[in-house]
């Protein structure tokens, strides 16, 4: 076993509960509505209508509609100028402190890779086109990642410092791997985490352009695979001390017992066939666990549908784990890039909550050369006690959280 | 433990090279505007630009072939940063090397052309070699790839205040035993059009001098460059604390924050390397300052170097770790006269600690003490 990354054992004294999450995604908005969602096995992948994808190869995105997400919203001057990304942070904070009241961050680790860039692009368009450029300044204000945080924040009077990080695809993973860290190691009692992630036409065509994104069905694993679809969403998760929330009555919904990072120097935007990235991040998780591979009972596969990601995935999947239940519950949101892995993990979690495996959809044939235990097409119930979700991303990053079911 | 500063690199409008820029700030230079013109029919503006060879002498690496300014700078550093520990005869393994990137606008030139390519003729002319050179991340997959590390590596985002955020979270990687050395990069290159969101924004004047502390405010020039620092359990430099500060809602609740940092870190012999760049945060620096540490000797480089947002507060560190090691700090150019703090002058001495002061232009604001 590899010994780098894993803590000294004598700071690992502190166990991390999750003690409240919130989500909005294109699955619905909130625990419930999700967790309904994912049982249902929805596809929620729909054309997509915020910009022109008439030149793209890939027309579809699973998107969340606007008049959900702004319904709770006041009509005011304010969040009027705010971008959409704010309005999905705020929605999934006010969940995740309805369900906690008394969760107060001292510090926030979010992930997110492209921020307001929506507004980034109105901007540039109105240059180039020479239109008005009255909302100059609320575009460029809110352009940046750091905004929808604050916004958030500010939105419940809650002023912690903010750490986003941004390592593509793996961020939302990396967000909570760090704010588990940081409970773990006692610099902090309670950190704020998870990710978000907006649409937007830049990274949408930059996808295509790859010709990463898919033009048919996205099918994680499947022999026919072609390519992911992009998605959208925020998640957070509330971390707390164990014995802290215990204390103070919190409910528990589960336990990060888990991390590993690692970073594949191969290529920027494909991992290296052996699967070596993410096998050593997904190592170093057990590692840090001191969980044995054979007691995990669900994994959530980053399985963006790409042949090649899906490849290097499932070889190392398989190497580790061997025939464990593995979803890539992408199939049905498509792939929120920083908002994936805590999306994800707050899909684990519902997951452990209610004894089921989410379903891998658009699954029609097995790949021959991955003998996966794919939770194909349907969710299923089952007995699970530990779940490891992964995510990987642009310039080799690599991130794996394990998450345990509360224990009564 | 507390994490020391090991090596550092600092590439720069003024040149590449801790020493080189040093003893050029301890002249009193500063850097030279350059025009940065716009699309037809737009107007320029004045920046402070790296000069070529500042970047030139990089390994041959593949991944630099195509690589933008933003990457070509974040390697230069990070690569002078661990030259220069090396030199220092200490023992890197790189399989215990962690790398923090830390940024704010990233790599704006090539998401320009690449959006650029969009919006004049359709997705079908996106280019596939771009688009992965706009993700935040690209400059740290690169300087890890040259490196060879395949551990931890973080990119961090956020405003002026990121760089200070990126060492917080290097010493976390390193307290906690996750890694035992931490390169933190940060880094920033300057563009037209970032020039023009900043002057849209009310935070740029269009020509230099860059004028601290003066009330109301005059307007920054952006910058552009990296510096890195090298974070082990040796070095001469510790770092004693750390405050990650937090965020205010309204330019007018800077000071507050700020306020709150120097409380965090107080200590009235240290010197104060601020982050005053002709904009609010002069104010509510020199309020706070005025209320925290009247006797401190202050100086802000941003007139010297100008305004390079997320690789800024790295600056100051660089520039708070040489004055600490020559006890001396430049002179502070084109200041406000009558602003009750105390610039530096002949007979001003640097103590053995001095206070980073760093608060961004979109609400974050943290500092960090020194000392050797």
């Amino acid at each position: 076993m590899l010994s780098f990354n894993v803590l000294n054992v004598e700071n690992l004294k502190n166990r991390v509960a999750v003690v409240a999450a919130g989500i909005v995604s294109p699955l619905g908005s909130g625990l419930e509505e999700t967790r309904h969602s994912l049982r249902r096995a929805t596809d929620c992948v729909t054309p997509v209508s915020s910009f022109d994808v008439s030149h793209c190869r890939c027309k579809t995105a699973a998107q969340i509609p606007d008049q959900r997400l702004l319904a709770r919203r006041q009509k005011n001057r304010k969040n009027a100028r705010l971008h959409r990304a704010s309005h999905m942070m705020i929605a999934a904070l006010a969940e995740l402190l309805e369900r906690d009241p008394g969760f107060r961050p001292e510090v926030t680790v979010i992930g997110t890779t492209s921020g307001g860039m929506s507004f980034g692009e109105n901007y540039y368009r109105a240059l180039h086109r020479q239109e008005n450029l009255r909302r100059s300044p609320e575009w460029i204000a809110n352009y940046p990642p750091q905004k929808p945080v604050l916004d958030a924040q500010s939105e419940f009077g809650i002023s912690a410092p903010c750490f986003v990080i941004a390592n593509a695809c793996a961020s939302g993973t990396n967000a909570i791997g760090r704010a588990f860290e940081s409970v773990r190691s006692g610099k902090n009692e309670r950190v704020l985490t998870g990710g978000y992630d907006a649409l937007s036409e830049l990274v949408f065509v930059g996808f295509d352009s790859l010709q990463a994104a898919t033009p048919e069905k996205c099918r994680p694993f499947d022999r026919n695979r072609s390519g992911m679809v992009l998605g959208e969403g925020a998640a957070l998760l509330a971390l707390e001390n164990l014995q802290s929330a215990q204390k103070r009555g919190a409910e528990i919904l589960g336990e990060i017992i888990g991390y590993g990072i690692s970073t594949d120097n191969h290529h920027l935007t494909q991992p290296d066939p052996s699967g070596s990235g993410p096998r050593r991040a997904m190592e170093q998780a057990l590692e840090s666990a001191a969980c044995a591979a054979d007691q995990v009972d669900y994994i959530n596969a980053h399985g963006t549908a790409t042949p090649f990601n899906d490849a290097a995935e499932g070889k190392a999947i398989l190497e580790l784990f061997g025939r464990v239940p593995v979803s890539s519950t992408k199939s049905m949101i498509g792939h929120s890039l920083g908002a994936a892995g805590a999306i994800e993990a707050v899909i684990c979690l519902l997951a452990l909550q209610s004894q089921f495996l989410p379903p891998n959809i658009n699954f029609r044939e097995t790949d021959p050369d991955l003998a996966l235990n794919i939770v194909a097409n349907e969710s299923r119930d089952a007995k699970i006690d530990v779940a490891l979700s992964n995510s990987f991303g642009f310039g080799g990053t690599n991130a794996s959280v394990l998450i345990r079911k509360a224990v009564a | 433990m507390s994490a020391r500063i090991a090596g550092m690199g600092w590439v720069t409008p003024l040149g590449r090279g801790v020493d080189e820029v040093w003893a050029r700030l301890l002249r009193g230079e500063e850097a030279a505007a350059q025009i940065i013109p716009g699309p037809d029919g737009t107007r320029s503006y004045q920046g402070f630009l790296v000069p070529k060879e500042a970047s030139n002498n990089l390994p041959p690496h593949p991944r630099l072939r195509r690589a933008s300014a933003i990457s070509r700078f974040a390697a230069a550093a990070g690569l002078d940063a661990l030259a220069q520990a090396k030199s220092g005869n200490l023992k890197i393994e790189m399989e215990s090397l962690a790398l923090v990137f830390a940024v704010s606008n990233g790599g704006v030139a090539y998401t320009k052309r690449f959006y650029h390519g969009i919006v004049e003729s359709g997705a079908q002319s996106a280019s596939p070699l771009l688009f992965p050179e706009t993700v935040f991340n690209a400059p740290a997959s690169h300087l890890a790839a040259i490196l060879g590390i395949n551990g931890a590596t973080y990119t961090i985002v956020g405003d002026g205040a990121v760089g200070i955020l990126g060492i917080k979270m290097a010493s976390e990687l390193l307290e906690t035993g996750a890694a035992n050395h931490c390169l933190v990069v940060a880094a920033e290159e300057a563009d037209w059009l970032l020039c023009d969101a900043y002057h849209k924004w009310r935070l740029l004047k269009s020509s230099t001098p860059l004028e601290p502390f003066f009330d109301p405010p005059r307007g920054a020039i952006l910058s552009e460059g990296a510096g890195a620092v090298l974070l082990s359990a040796e070095g001469n430099v510790k770092i004693d604390s750390i405050s990650p500060g937090g965020n205010f809602s309204h330019q007018r609740d800077a000071v507050e924050i700020v306020n709150r940092i120097l409380q965090d870190l107080h200590d009235q012999a240290a010197c104060i390397v601020a982050s005053a760049n002709g904009t609010f945060v002069d104010l509510a620096e020199r309020e706070a300052i005025r209320q925290e540490s009247p006797q401190s000797i202050v100086y802000s480089p941003k007139s010297a170097l100008g305004e390079s947002v997320g690789a800024s507060a790295l600056w100051q560190v660089i520039v708070a770790a040489c004055a600490l090691g020559g006890k001396q700090l430049p002179p502070m150019l084109h200041a406000a006269r009558n602003t009750g703090l105390r610039f530096p002058g002949r007979e001003a001495e640097v103590g053995p600690a001095a206070i980073v002061s760093s608060c961004g232009l979109n609400q974050q604001a943290a500092g960090l003490r020194l000392s050797t």
